[in-house]
């Protein structure tokens, strides 16, 4: 056995898994309070990754300072987007909020081929290139420094549901609308701010993307595919589900691209074929819960 | 009066039916039957499994043991479609109806699929029509549910589950939530089907109604059955009235079901 | 009384027949070739509209597209298969493939299929650029003109193809199909209880949409002369085939055919303005309808520009 190449994979793996935890994040938070798929979560993120790019470019801020501009950012548009589209479908059918949002993810996508074009954008900065060596494995500096933000925005994420009032609010309207409204929680109040919350996080994902990956306009909806897989991997709305689900993602797509003959080729797919694989076995997801 | 015949045939046998949901036993164990041309009431208390009941013998859900027959073939577990076919129709106690289709449209769907075998779309449409005029809808054929009040939605039901000409009709709650003269119709109308020859199971908790058309009253309580008889015996049983006692003291006049 | 109403609509009818069939003589090339892809998005809007009735939201009809692309120019590559049989065949192929979907996603409720469909999608676009000795890979597979570039013979071929699916859909607006179809979308578990077999309608849905989004699949293939993956199983032909249908209407047969029509024109008027992202009208589309207008165009027309026709004569 080649033992450094495994232990590499592990590590690429749950390196790359924190990355697809914070972009899961966001999407389970809107699932998770208000009951919606958002399709446009991942198209956020790569406003986040742009945002980033041109700031770097431009004003030559670095990429993670930037986190300090694309959340606070994000959270702007996420909460012009949850007013003027989201609020209005809050109580359409399921297909309905699809639709919409599908249409959202659409024409920002367009919208960024149109003012960026199609060409792959990368954010270089002087630590780019470094990287550690642990024992057998290498790891990169950006690498490490987007896994070690995720895994501190989850930490703050779950203290933020489970201790802050705002946040206590969310879990308490995610689950049982009525009963939160009688107790004096505003219902609507709350679901914008857990909206634009889940947009701030996309920006966090935005530039922590913008570090790691080539950004262009299409990667938001790949990233929203690899969190859709991550979701019905990890069950529907929740957070510790998310993770694992990141983790199984992050792992299969490294061992994949390591051990399989043009596995990175093949790595790219394994989202999709995951997804068709577990619903067909379990329609409702792996965890099994599932929102009426 | 009914006139009935010497020795009725069996027409649904449920034999020791068990459904758990997790851990909870919505119906354990329960037994009893209904025979042809007749009558059968499921009473109990809010979550005492009646619905539940339905769902297993129109096939909505799987039991976990024990077995239906509707004629003396087992119907346990068959997909819904099936069971419908073979002669079962339904209503739901939170109304249905397909909310895009007219009223005539609704009951058209049920006559078309539901028997076998299968009759044309003109025969199906003259039937529902029929049905319709029956049910007491027969000057609002080309409405739409939700235009309609709540009386009349559950007569589109009605018509839709008669239009599977079936051999037995379930009726779940369908005159809770009426006024007095409208109950009063809806009476009027299960005993036009009983004149009819139908087969009814019906689940009811409208006490005057019970009492007024059920040949046999069936009680469930926390998914077992408790009593059964006929209705002037079954009120009268001590665990019946144990049954439904703490919902009465509230003063209400009919035990909330 | 009666034959006014019948002229009233088969004369329009007739006139837009005799139009459609003149059309070629009556245009140059540029506005032929608009037309052949104008007419090719019809089919492909109608078949997503057939599988929209049993309540199934595909968002990864270039899947079925793809595969009838590729196994009719695969099949004129290797076997020289004449086009016109490579298509039915893409067709019959992308047939067989929905019936293994259709049972695959069956249990799939709402969100669940549509996401399903699109990793079907963009499962096909992978193993296709990962098996280049089969496919033909990232480089795509390319075919010689359809009937030798001669547009006319190609823009009544896919004319006829077109008047196939109307007529399909008008049959199954006539027939029992079309209680089955409504019932499941609204509500299946009704339907089942009402002797409906949701499994049987659903997938026999799949595979009509399937047959004739293959076949448009298989005429792009020939009549485009060059298929890569990117484009054939792209995420945007899929967004077409659903845009156009919940544009113009839904379940009508005039619906995703209206659609089409001023889709194709603001994207056509978009494409000569931005080099990329022409679709973005599909995207803004989407979402104005889902927001403001719900039944499509011809529930705009029914219910708030008709009643204001015809309140005029009134006053
Ligand atoms: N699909 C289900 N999942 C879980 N529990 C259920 C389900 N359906 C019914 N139950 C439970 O089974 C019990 C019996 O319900 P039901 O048959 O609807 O009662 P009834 O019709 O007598 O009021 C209730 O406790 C109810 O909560
Ligand atoms: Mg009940």
């Amino acid at each position: 056995m080649d033992w450094p190449s495994f232990f590499q994979s592990i590590a690429n793996g749950v390196l790359i898994a924190g990355l697809y935890a914070s972009v899961t994040l966001g999407l389970t938070l809107v699932l998770g309070v208000m009951g919606i798929v958002n399709f446009a979560h991942g198209e956020l993120v790569m406003l986040g990754a742009y945002s980033t790019f041109w700031l770097f470019t431009m004003l030559g801020i670095d990429p993670l300072l930037s986190i300090a501009i694309t959340a606070p950012l994000l959270f702007l548009v996420g909460i012009f987007v949850y007013r003027f589209t989201i609020r209005p479908i809050l109580k359409d059918p399921p297909l309905n909020q699809l639709l919409l949002t599908l249409g959202l993810s659409i024409f920002l996508q367009n919208l960024a081929m149109i003012l960026w074009k199609t060409d792959s954008r990368s954010v270089i900065t002087s630590y780019s290139g470094m990287s550690l060596h642990l024992g057998m494995v290498h790891v990169g500096a950006t690498r490490l420094i987007t896994f070690a933000i995720s895994v501190a925005l989850t930490a703050v994420l779950i203290v933020f549901l489970h201790k802050m009032r705002l946040g206590k609010a969310m879990r308490a309207v995610s689950e049982n609308n009525t009963g939160s409204w009688l107790v004096g929680i505003n219902v609507q109040k709350t679901y914008m701010l857990a909206f634009g919350v889940a947009c701030a996080l996309a920006g966090v994902s935005g530039s922590l993307v913008s570090t790691i990956m080539y950004t262009y306009p299409m990667v938001g909806f790949k990233l929203s595919l690899k969190a859709f897989c991550i979701l019905i991997l990890g069950g529907l709305g929740n957070i510790s589900g998310a993770l694992l689900g990141s983790l199984v993602l992050g792992l299969t797509e490294s061992f994949v691209g390591t051990y399989v003959p043009e596995g990175s080729g093949w790595a790219e797919g394994i989202s999709f074929f995951l997804i068709i694989v577990v619903l067909i076995i379990k329609p409702t997801g792996l965890a099994g819960t599932r929102r009426e | 009066m009914r006139k009935d015949a010497p020795a009725k045939m069996t027409l649904l046998q449920v034999d020791r039916l068990t459904k758990h949901f997790g851990g909870l036993a919505a119906v354990h164990d329960v037994s009893f039957h209904v025979g042809e041309r007749e009558i059968v009431s499921l009473i109990g208390p809010n979550g005492a499994g009646k619905t539940t009941i339905f769902n297993l013998v129109s096939g909505v859900y799987r039991p976990n043991s024990g077995d239906i027959r509707l004629g003396g073939e087992s119907i346990a577990g068959l997909r819904p479609f099936d069971i419908c076919r073979k002669g079962v129709g339904r209503t739901f106690q939170i109304m249905q109806p397909f909310p895009k289709m007219t009223v005539l449209e609704n009951v058209v769907t049920g006559a078309l699929f539901g028997r076998k075998p299968k009759v044309s779309m003109k025969t199906a449409e003259g039937e529902a029509v029929e049905l319709c005029r029956l049910v007491g809808l027969g000057d609002k054929l080309k409405a739409f549910p939700k235009n309609l009040t709540v009386p009349d939605q559950k007569r589109i039901e009605i018509a839709r589950a008669l239009a599977v000409r079936p051999k037995l009709l379930l009726l779940d709650e369908v005159m809770s939530g009426l006024t007095p003269t409208e109950t009063d119709e809806a009476i009027r109308l299960v005993l036009k089907l009983r004149e009819t020859g139908a087969t009814i199971l019906l689940i009811e908790h409208v006490m005057k109604v019970v009492m007024g058309i059920s040949d046999r009253v069936v009680v469930l309580h926390h998914g077992e059955k408790i009593s059964e008889g006929p209705p002037f015996l079954v009120v009268d049983d001590p665990k019946v009235i144990e049954a439904y006692l703490g919902k009465m003291v509230d003063g209400e006049d009919e035990p909330a079901c | 009384m009666g034959s006014s109403i019948r002229w009233k609509t088969t004369l329009p009818l007739a006139i837009l027949c005799a139009f459609l069939l003149l059309f070629p003589k009556l245009v140059g090339s540029y506005f032929l070739h608009l037309a052949v892809s104008g007419i090719l998005a019809m089919i492909l809007a109608s078949s997503w509209d057939i599988l929209a009735r049993t309540g199934q939201v595909s968002v990864g009809q270039a899947g079925l597209f793809g595969i009838g692309a590729y196994s009719s120019a695969l099949l004129y590559q290797r076997y020289a298969l004449p086009p016109v049989l490579g298509m039915l065949a893409g067709a019959l192929i992308a047939t067989f493939v929905s019936i293994f979907l259709g049972y695959l996603t069956l249990r799939l409720r709402g969100i669940y299929f549509s996401i399903t469909t699109i990793a079907f999608a963009e499962a096909l676009t992978v193993i296709w650029l990962m098996t280049p000795d089969i496919t033909g890979g990232a480089m795509g597979v390319s075919t010689p003109p359809l009937f030798g570039g001669d547009r006319e013979k190609a823009y009544y071929l896919i004319l006829a193809i077109l008047a196939a699916v109307v007529a399909v859909v008008w049959l199954i607006e006539q027939s029992r199909l079309n209680f089955a179809f409504t019932a499941i979308r609204e509500n299946e578990d009704v339907a089942n209880v009402l002797g409906i077999n949701p499994t049987k309608y659903k997938v026999l849905a799949f595979m009509i949409s399937a047959f004739f989004t293959g076949f448009a699949g298989g005429f792009y293939s020939h009549y485009n002369t060059y298929i890569i993956p990117y484009e054939v199983f792209n995420l945007g032909v899929s967004i077409a085939c659903l845009v156009m249908p919940i544009f113009g209407g839904l379940y009508t047969i005039a619906g995703p055919i209206l659609g089409t029509v001023l889709i194709k024109a603001i994207e056509e008027y978009l494409r000569v303005t931005f080099s990329y992202g022409h679709q973005i009208a599909y995207g803004l589309i989407l979402v104005l309808v889902v927001l403001f207008m719900p039944e499509g165009l011809l529930g705009l027309w029914r219910g708030k520009i008709l009643p204001l026709f015809r309140s005029r004569p009134g006053r």
